[in-house]
């Protein structure tokens, strides 16, 4: 079997026990939610932490709740199958629920939290491997090496962001909450990766994520999420489109369109120059495929997944189209 | 044909049967064991003291080992022994002809994974850390990673064992006129196929303990399917004698031919218990499971098929060329099974198949369920359904023109006897729906059909000797239990119910009366082993033979104290019956009792031996087996032109299994194995990299199907009733696999007109396909205007 | 070093001393004897050693033995009652749901889960359910006619 390698467990049972742990083992810990990212990890002998600080005691920390001015938050340590069978999120925020229902299998949702799944470690496959695979392969620029095997002569590591309920937050304007020792502080989720595959998110180690904010949705917003994986269940995404657009009053003409790609580099991709396209216009199989053709030459998809890039590059137009016909069809 | 080989049976002794609990009785006796969590299997097994072991690997697909120095391991608190390749020089293998490997590496690793020394600690922890401390000084040498590598580089020695560089077996074989046969047929079709890498993934990880006691007598629990011969390659590899080792095979969380061979582990933990006098358990990583492998071989394959224009094959000619990793393996039967085992069921008047199989710098290749024939009949069963569609045939018209019949011959000399692939073909045609919407669903989706034989056992044991391949003892008390004792490997595929089954039918027992004790070879009598589906057939005759011995005992005592003759009675569920005068009953332990008192302790062995078959030329023996089950699918598939994707929708499996003993464990073997196929069509692929990695070794990256990737089922059993098998009985584990990988390629073609000849379709290759079919079609389309 | 960990599985409380990196699974395999669950894959790609916590299968091989204090533990062994089997285990065994049976305790844990919360899931649900389960034997066909039936027999026990 695989072993963990040995730590300290700390439970502390409320936000301020958890930072005041942090504080005593600075530099020294990690900290574990459901553990669905990390164990699989520290297996791998990818992380060798000192200390664990486990979040599941803050109860504070698991919650679904509408704001005063119509917004949702969302503890981080929520799980990913309360967000997807939440009726609140199911009716305002179809594309979470739909993202949050599609990750792993049920058990991992079970366990997963909506958290460590904004903070899931970036994926490759000359990465997620056991120490004597990756002892074989001589290592790289990520953990232990000086190489990076998916960009020969690449200075920065490309692993790929692979976590679904990031995109389709993104495209719906959400905000990280974050508490530390030297105080609170909030992020735009887009803002939070920042695009190197060792460490993509600009969260200090000694930071908690405490909660995802989503702002009001403007009305007339339809949005979904679409993963493309080889396999229907315990499958990371090998492209995943989360798709919002913006309706007016009649229905039919589009003001706007946010399309977030991932599981291509180390940060999802927002595809760019779609408001001169969309904008004032109807959403007729001309304008969508104009939209297609954008995400086709802005997502790059990599050898970091195991599943042959040119395909899925060929295929992200074909899913983008599809997402906006869905769209189109929900009016 | 030599006169003795071959004899067709004179009668059919089975046909016509009614029968009281075969056929009727759906549990198994370890059942509710395993629904409870109360099975054991070998890790589940924790003895006092025991030792933990881990085994260093090689990160090298090819390199010398010039020096290993454990000291610092040893040293380790913890630590109790180390071996290496040195403490164990005796080679082993299946095959005795081809043994090639070492328990760890002596001289040379061959592949990523290989092992090079093997330490037992406290724990595995500390076992872990002790692996780190080793030090191994190799010397890299170039690797070869393919089979046009290894032909091209004979210099690089990948196995010493080759006689001719790195060829690990050549088979050509040639039977009837292939010159004639070509020269009338009215088509001839030539395509190239590939079949991929796949590994069977058992869900339970290889593990084994070793315990060696103060007599001296060596035991060792293994996840093994072939217990039998773990007895005897762990007896010569630690120079034991044979009465001194004893080999437990508990209970077995599936194997599919990938646990069918001594592993390193199974030596290791034995010369570790012999050294620290402690028992010694290992139990693999997922990661470990994959470089254990003896997977499918990948094949690639050319055939040349004629046909006349009314369908008729006229000859068949196969080159194959495979990639047999590192060891030899079963790869000397699996160069024969490759061509030997496709001459059925169609009858082939000219036939030639010339197959090589190579030796790479990777895990070995073996067998997986439908061994060495799963691959040949992926490629011909397509090629068919291109000749039907050339000819404007129905694929199953086309199937049927060529039935080869049953108690006939094959051109290679496989004697057949009962055979129900007619049956097959009806019932999976009718309830496919096929007539009526073959050809006339909507683009995207679409209905292929494809048929298989597969053999009920080796008709020969892997070491050639006189004596049986298979017995039982069965034991009964008087208070109406039964015991039997069977060698027999019980994988899940049900060895156990069959047996029990058997018994019941026999005796009058119940289920829950009836105990099977099962893979012990110091309790146990001989069977050689869960492969080549030979068990039921085998075991199941041999359960007979003992069970029958006792009948005539019970009846004869029965008889004596019912003042009748043992001709009018008759062993119902619970009781023995006069038929005559249906009011003279005795329960079963009153007959059991009778018995006893007349007789003395009640016990019986049977056996079971083949009859020579086979044909009478070298290597003919290899395909011959004492009865062959034939299967027919057909396969219903979504194909999204989009983006590529596959989804098998359905599949309609009618299997000719000669007789159901257990209907619902045949359908078990039925569905799995379509399940398998399936897998292997859309998903399974098992690949390496440059250096000669395995690129995914985990559940993760090597994907098997979940419930939302497997196609709705539809098993539908055919009994042709075998005269020689146990009630007619044939096999069931292997053949149901076969036409599955087939039928979903001939309904890709049938959905969305491409023909996929490379496996695995997943949906890059599909899109591709798709793609340079528009492209054909938009060159082609001012000239065939009105075209197909 | 080890430490005291404190468990309630199958409703009885445990003391147990292990080392902190231990996972639930080991914790209940090795130290506790209860060796129905299984492992399958080390990592979270298999379901074999799926347990029911708090009311949901979770995976006790990315379960750590010290995480699952305080919270409520059923294993395979806590299916059936002195009274009898779960009807799930009385219909697998009748199906031929169990083939190696390897599979089996991890797949019984996720469907008890399921028909705990949904008394009548209709074969797509139950598919879904299972989906975080890998059997290799079956090709699943008979563990769904097995939850069914025994989806049926519970309605039936309590309408
Ligand atoms: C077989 C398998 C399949 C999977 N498939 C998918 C998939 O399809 N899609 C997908 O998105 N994910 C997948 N995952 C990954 C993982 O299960 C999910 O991403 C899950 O949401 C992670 O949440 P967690 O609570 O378990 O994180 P953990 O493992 O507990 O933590 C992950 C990381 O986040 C940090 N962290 C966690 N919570 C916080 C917090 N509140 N504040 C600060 N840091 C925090 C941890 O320190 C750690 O570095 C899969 C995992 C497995 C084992
Ligand atoms: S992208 Fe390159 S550096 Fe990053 S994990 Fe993969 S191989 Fe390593
Ligand atoms: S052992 Fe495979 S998921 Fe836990
Ligand atoms: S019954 Fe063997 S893995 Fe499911």
């Amino acid at each position: 079997m695989l072993r963990l390698p040995r730590f300290q467990y700390h439970a502390p049972r409320s936000l301020t026990g958890a930072l005041e742990l942090a504080s005593r083992h600075a530099n020294e810990f990690m900290y574990i939610a459901g553990g669905t990212d990390l164990l699989p990890n520290m297996k791998h002998l990818l992380f060798e932490p000192p200390h664990l600080i486990s979040l599941r005691g803050l109860r504070e920390l698991d919650f679904i709740e509408v704001q005063g001015g119509g917004g949702i938050r969302i503890g981080a340590l929520t799980t990913l199958t309360r967000i997807a069978e939440s009726d609140l999120a199911r009716r305002e925020l179809p594309s979470l629920a739909q993202a949050a229902g599609l990750v792993a299998g049920p058990q991992i949702r079970n366990m997963g939290t909506l958290g460590g799944n904004v903070c899931l470690d970036t994926r490759c496959v000359y990465y997620n491997q056991t120490l004597f695979w990756r002892k074989a392969l001589g290592y790289c620029l990520k953990k232990d090496g000086s190489q990076c095997h998916v960009v020969q002569s690449g200075k920065r590591c490309v692993a790929a962001h692979s976590a679904d309920t990031v995109p389709a937050l993104i495209t719906l304007g959400a905000a990280v909450e974050l508490q530390s020792p030297r105080g609170a502080r909030e992020i735009r989720l887009e803002d939070f990766f920042s695009g190197d595959g060792v460490k993509n998110t600009v969260r200090e180690a000694d930071e908690i994520i405490t909660a995802v904010r989503i702002p009001p949705q403007p009305r007339g917003r339809r949005a979904n999420y679409t993963k493309v994986r080889i396999r229907n269940s315990i499958d990371f995404p090998i492209l995943s489109i989360a798709l919002a657009v913006d309706f007016r009053e009649d229905g039919r003409t589009c003001d706007n369109v946010e399309l977030v790609m991932t599981a291509l580099g180390s940060k999802p991709r927002r595809i760019g120059n779609l408001h001169g396209v969309v904008e004032g216009r109807a959403l007729t199989a001309e304008v969508i495929q104009a939209v297609a053709h954008q995400a086709h030459r802005q997502a790059h998809p990599l050898t970091n997944i195991n599943v042959d890039p040119e395909w899925r590059r060929e295929v992200a137009p074909v899913y983008v189209r599809r997402a906006l016909e869905r769209a189109v069809r929900a009016g | 044909m030599s006169k003795k080989l071959n004899e067709m049976p004179v009668s059919n002794p089975n046909k016509g049967r009614t029968f009281k609990v075969v056929g009727r009785q759906p549990r198994k006796p370890e059942g509710l064991k395993k629904v409870s969590g109360e099975a054991l299997y070998t890790d589940d097994i924790v003895l006092p003291r025991m030792l933990h072991a881990k085994i260093l690997r090689s990160i090298h697909a090819h390199a010398r080992i010039r020096k290993i120095d454990a000291s610092k391991a040893l040293a380790l608190p913890g630590v109790h022994a180390v071996v290496t390749g040195n403490d164990m020089p005796i080679a082993y293998g299946i095959i005795p002809w081809t043994q090639d490997e070492y328990p760890l590496c002596t001289d040379k690793t061959r592949f990523v994974g290989d092992g090079v020394a093997a330490v037992a600690a406290v724990d595995e922890d500390t076992a872990n850390r002790a692996l780190e401390l080793i030090e191994v000084e190799y010397e890299v040498l170039p690797a070869v990673l393919s089979p046009e590598q290894a032909r091209e580089h004979p210099e690089i020695k990948v196995n010493e064992k080759a006689k001719d560089g790195n060829l690990s077996k050549h088979v050509f074989l040639e039977f009837g006129d292939m010159e004639g046969g070509f020269a009338r047929a009215d088509v001839v079709d030539e395509d190239h196929f590939y079949f991929e890498n796949t590994t069977h993934a058992p869900i339970e990880p290889h593990c084994a303990i070793g315990q060696y006691d103060r007599n001296g007598v060596l035991t060792v629990w293994s996840s093994t399917q072939v217990p039998h011969y773990l007895h005897r390659e762990l007896a010569r590899v630690l120079n034991l004698p044979q009465n001194r080792v004893r080999v437990i095979q508990p209970l077995v969380g599936g194997a599919f031919g990938g646990k069918s061979e001594p592993f390193d582990l199974e030596f290791c933990v034995a010369k570790l218990a012999m050294i620290t006098g402690r028992p010694v358990k290992i139990l693999y990583t997922r990661e470990e499971v994959f470089y254990s492998h003896r997977g499918r071989h990948p094949m690639e394959m050319t055939y040349r098929t004629g046909a006349t224009k009314d369908g008729k094959l006229t000859a068949i000619d196969a080159k194959i060329t495979f990639d047999g990793g590192a060891y030899s393996s079963f790869g000397l039967v699996t160069a024969y099974y490759s061509g030997q085992l496709l001459t059925a069921p169609y009858q082939m008047p000219a036939y030639r198949f010339d197959s090589s199989r190579w030796f790479t710098n990777k895990p070995a290749c073996g067998p997986k369920r439908g061994h060495g024939s799963v691959q040949p009949r992926f490629a011909f069963e397509v090629q068919l359904d291109k000749i039907a569609h050339r000819l404007n045939l129905d694929p199953i018209e086309l199937r049927r023109r060529n039935f080869i019949g049953e108690y006939t011959e094959t051109i290679n000399g496989l004697r057949i006897t009962s055979n129900g692939f007619l049956e097959c073909l009806d019932a999976v045609e009718k309830a496919s729906g096929w007539k009526e919407r073959r050809g006339k669903l909507p683009f995207g989706k679409g209905l292929g059909v494809a048929g298989s034989m597969y053999i009920s056992g080796t008709n020969y044991p892997i070491y050639p000797n006189e004596m049986p391949q298979s017995a039982v003892l069965v034991r009964l008390d008087r208070s109406g239990r039964a015991v039997i004792f069977c060698g027999a490997s019980e994988i899940g595929q049900g060895v156990n119910a069959m047996l029990a089954n058997i018994l019941c039918e026999e005796l009058g027992t119940a289920l829950a009366d009836v105990q099977v004790v099962s893979s012990d070879t110091d309790l146990t009598p001989i069977d050689l082993g869960a492969y080549s589906s030979r068990v039921t057939f085998m075991c199941g005759n041999a359960c007979i033979d003992a069970a029958r011995k006792l009948r005539k005992q019970i009846l004869e005592a029965c008889a004596e104290k019912l003042q009748t003759s043992p001709e009018d009675l008759d062993i119902l569920p619970g009781e023995v019956v006069c038929l005559k005068d249906t009011a003279k009953r005795l329960s079963t332990p009153e007959a059991f009792q009778l018995a006893e008192a007349k007789s003395g302790s009640l016990a019986a062995t049977g056996s079971f031996k083949t009859n020579p078959l086979g044909g009478d030329y070298r290597g003919g023996t290899i395909g011959a087996s004492p009865a062959y089950s034939f299967t027919a699918h057909v396969a219903e598939v979504t194909v999204d032109p989009g983006a590529g994707f596959v989804t098998v929708d359905r599949i309609w499996i009618a299997h000719d299994c000669g007789k159901a003993i257990n209907p619902i464990l045949v359908e078990g073997q039925m569905e799995g194995s379509a399940y398998m196929g399936c897998a292997e069509a859309i998903m399974e692929a098992q690949t390496y990299n440059s250096k000669g990695m395995h690129i995914g070794p985990s559940l993760l990256d090597y994907r098997i199907p979940t419930s939302l990737d497997t196609p709705e089922m539809q098993s539908l059993i055919i009994e042709s009733i075998d005269p020689e098998g146990p009630y007619g009985a044939k096999e069931a584990g292997e053949g149901p696999l076969h036409p599955s990988i087939p039928a979903v390629a001939n309904a890709i073609f049938d959905a969305v007109g491409v023909r996929l000849t490379r496996l695995p379709f997943t949906p890059a290759v599909v899109l591709k396909a798709l793609r340079e079919k528009e492209e054909r079609e938009r060159r082609a389309a001012p000239a065939a205007a009105g075209g197909q | 070093m080890k430490v005291v960990c404190t468990l309630r599985v199958n409703g009885e409380p445990h003391e147990i001393a292990i080392p902190p990196h231990w996972t639930l699974l080991e914790a209940l395999r090795y130290e506790l004897g209860l060796t129905g669950s299984k492992q399958g894959c080390d990592k979270g790609d298999c379901g074999a050693c799926t347990v029911i916590v708090d009311g949901r299968p979770e995976l006790s091989c990315l379960t750590l033995a010290l995480g699952a204090e305080g919270r409520d533990v059923r294993t395979v062994e806590g299916l059936a009652t002195p009274q009898g089997l779960h009807p799930l285990q009385d219909c697998f065994d009748l199906n031929g749901a169990a083939q190696c049976g390897f599979c089996t305790p991890g797949i019984l844990m996720s469907a008890a889960a399921l028909l705990e919360h949904n008394p009548s899931p209709t074969r797509e649900e139950i598919k879904q359910a299972l989906a975080g389960n890998l059997c290799r034997c079956t090709g699943y066909t008979k563990i769904l006619d097995a939850v069914e039936q025994a989806a049926a027999r519970l309605r039936e026990a309590r309408p």
